[in-house]
């Protein structure tokens, strides 16, 4: 039985897709786990980040007092001023993402199909959504990830074999990192590479609503 | 043989065409010297692809590290600033250049320009600046000599298939004539002194008629005498007062409060100008998510135009609340029916705007393909990769949020706040820029002005009081 079994908290699904991260990359985070990633970058290693407010080398957030409302991420959090950073416009920023200049882009995602089709910028019931930067990202950046909670809070499926809900960008996902679970898009079908601790693979096939094919060095989550 | 002109006169002749606020592109050869007889701190700004907008006479020792269009280097006047390629295209094409003078080999009675080496080369064609000076600029007044070397014409009657550009001249200046160029006919204006219509028309391959009042060529700079008006504007409503119902209107935003023309959104409120289409990247959503509010305030944003009933459409990428549970304005007035709503990806939007001010009329982008957003567009499959064809915007107005501005309307922002200001600023007929601080021309570096003044119509100090939260 799944039900009410111990899942990865955030902070460890982050930490897995810090691992991917390529040393002196280029970034975009997206917000959700994506935004905690910047906290576990391995010890020694540089990566420059990107948000689509307008600056390269986002430094981590500002205390209250040296808030600037001039100085914002994609979110509208407040950033810290920090050397190296540069700001440009809205036109540069995603020249830079739809150019191939973004190494990685870590999204969330409200559905992501066997074949890397993307579904996050609408939940068909609230029948508006906020496409943001979402779409250049999943059609511009060299690799895609999406982290986020393997399945939905009534244990609904996230992960599935066809996306129901409006799509951000077809096939465009190369790694899924989950709570349960690492899996990779393919065009034949959903690879899984690694899983939870504790979990086996049917278990987490009981809450994947595509079919996972597991890889030949199927391992344990890999830190 | 009467003598013929001059070229510094023949550059007088053509800055006499020149009025207070005009941009004019120039490119090389006899245009190249009207940097030359300008006098100093003249009221208009020449264009250089030497990446030079706003200079003065050319100067050995320049520093400035820009050139005239002959390659010489040139020093900036007092707010003049740095433009690169993309942008010195950008402002021809996105009709920000009030004239265009360009020395062409030859010129055709229907106003077709054919270049130098289209004129000695047939089958070479190498069409360099002239072709994007003369679909760009405005006024196109082309300046040559009235013969060759040889004695040959220099206005002919034939065009080439390979023109540089057609139907595009307005004036001609040569050394010994002013000639209009009206309805594909030539009409001869001016003579140099000492020259008759008769002695003209043997010297001209095509035909042409005498103005009524044929007068000769004296060159008057009298307009070019008047100190350069400031953008500046006393306040708000003076700003944009004008603005009629039903206007496009672009106004910057992202979640945080920053960015947005505080002043002129609640300026915009307060005279009631309704039935607007707003293209902003959000449409009112700083107030939701509330960073760095003061306690028991409201940040100021587009909800205060939603809110008043102003707004019928939003062109926009991020509309609606991150959070469902807490809509914005626009959201409850979308769900209400009152508002309509296109929803564009954010890059796309940034690209739309930059081509709709740059006169890029469509572009393919990938983004989106195969998605809604693609639903009723063109798309096609390039080196196996699918597009998506989408449409610059332009508005009646924007309302731009910068840091600083000099009197001529040269911007610099402040950090983030740079992000689709920048971009909206060349694409509207009348753009507004609200400040914290105007300075004198030349106070701005040069090198670090990002939105030149050619894109800023209209100036307006942010109150000092004013604050981003109400």
């Amino acid at each position: 039985m799944v039900e009410g079994k111990e899942r990865l908290p955030r902070e460890v699904v982050a930490m897995r897709v810090a691992k991917e991260l390529p040393d002196g990359g280029f970034v975009n985070l997206g917000l959700g786990i994506p935004t905690l990633v910047s906290n576990f970058i391995p010890e020694g290693g540089v990566v420059f980040y990107h948000s689509e407010s307008g600056v390269l080398n986002c430094g981590p957030l500002a205390e209250e007092e040296e808030q600037d409302i001039d100085l914002i991420n994609a979110g509208g959090q407040f950033l810290q001023r920090v050397p190296g950073m540069a700001f440009f416009s809205t036109v540069d920023g995603f020249a830079m993402i739809r150019g191939g200049h973004v190494d990685v882009t870590v999204l969330g995602a409200h559905q992501v199909s066997a074949t890397g089709d993307l579904a996050n910028w609408m939940l068909p019931e609230r029948g508006v959504g906020n496409i943001g930067g979402a779409m250049d990202l999943a059609a511009g950046a060299k690799q895609v990830i999406v982290a986020m909670e393997h399945t939905d809070r009534q244990d609904g499926a996230k992960i599935v074999q066809e996306c129901t809900y409006p799509i951000t960008g077809k096939g465009c996902v190369s790694l899924i990192v989950t709570d349960l679970a690492v899996m990779q898009p393919t065009p034949d079908g959903l690879v899984l590479r690694e899983v939870a601790p504790g979990w086996t693979m049917e278990e987490v096939q009981e809450l994947t609503a595509a079919t996972l094919i597991p890889a030949p060095d199927l391992k344990e989550y890999e830190l | 043989m009467p003598q013929k002109l001059d070229e510094l006169t023949m550059a007088l002749r053509a800055a006499s065409e020149l009025r207070q606020g005009q941009v004019v592109a120039v490119g090389s050869g006899l245009p190249a010297k009207i940097a030359e007889i300008l006098p100093a701190q003249a009221p208009v700004q020449l264009l250089s692809d030497g990446g030079a907008l706003g200079y003065g006479p050319s100067q050995p020792d320049a520093g400035a590290g820009v050139c005239g269009p002959d390659g010489r280097p040139v020093a900036l006047e007092s707010g003049g600033s740095v433009v690169g390629m993309v942008d010195w295209a950008a402002m021809l094409r996105g009709g920000h250049v009030d004239v265009a003078v360009v020395q062409p080999a030859r010129v055709t009675p229907s106003g077709d320009l054919l270049g130098w080496t289209t004129a000695a080369t047939p089958g070479l064609f190498a069409p360099g600046r002239t072709v994007d000076l003369a679909a760009g600029g405005g006024t196109v007044i082309a300046m040559l000599p009235h013969t060759g070397s040889d004695g040959s014409a220099n206005i002919v009657a034939e065009s080439s298939p390979v023109a540089d550009g057609r139907s595009c001249v307005n004036l001609i200046i040569t050394d010994i004539a002013v000639i209009r160029v009206e309805n594909g006919a030539l009409v001869l204006e001016e003579v140099a002194p000492g020259w008759s219509y008769d002695e003209v028309a043997a010297l001209t391959g095509a035909p042409l008629t005498p103005a009524d009042d044929l007068k000769e060529i004296s060159p008057d700079l009298e307009a070019l005498k008047t100190a350069r008006h400031s953008k500046v504007f006393p306040d708000g409503p003076s700003a944009i007062g004008d603005m009629p119902d039903g206007a496009t209107v672009m106004i910057d935003g992202f979640g945080g409060p920053g960015g947005m023309a505080h002043y002129l959104l609640v300026t915009l409120r307060d005279q009631g100008t309704r039935g607007l289409t707003i293209i902003s990247n959000t449409i009112g959503i700083a107030r939701i998510v509330n960073f760095g509010t003061p306690a028991g305030k409201l940040a100021i944003d587009h909800s205060v135009i939603v809110d008043n009933g102003q707004v019928v459409k939003a062109i926009a990428s991020y509309p609606v609340s991150p959070s469902m549970s807490r809509p914005s304005s626009f959201e409850l007035a979308y769900r209400r029916g009152e508002v309509e709503l296109e929803l564009v990806p954010q890059g796309t939007l940034a690209e739309r705007l930059r081509a709709g001010g740059a006169g890029i009329y469509a572009f393919y982008t990938p983004t989106g393909a195969g998605t809604l957003i693609a639903e009723g567009k063109e798309s096609r499959v390039i080196d196996g990769k699918e597009y998506i064809l989408e449409h610059g915007l332009k508005a009646d107005y924007c309302l731009i949020r910068g840091h600083k501005a000099d009197t001529l309307g040269n911007v610099v922002y402040k950090g983030t706040s740079r992000n689709f200001n920048a971009v909206m600023a060349p694409s509207a007929a009348i753009t507004v820029v609200e400040v914290d601080e105007v300075v004198e021309p030349g106070e701005l570096d040069p090198e670090l002005i990002v939105t030149p003044g050619v894109y800023v119509d209209r100036i307006v100090i942010r109150p000092e009081a004013f604050s981003a939260y109400e």
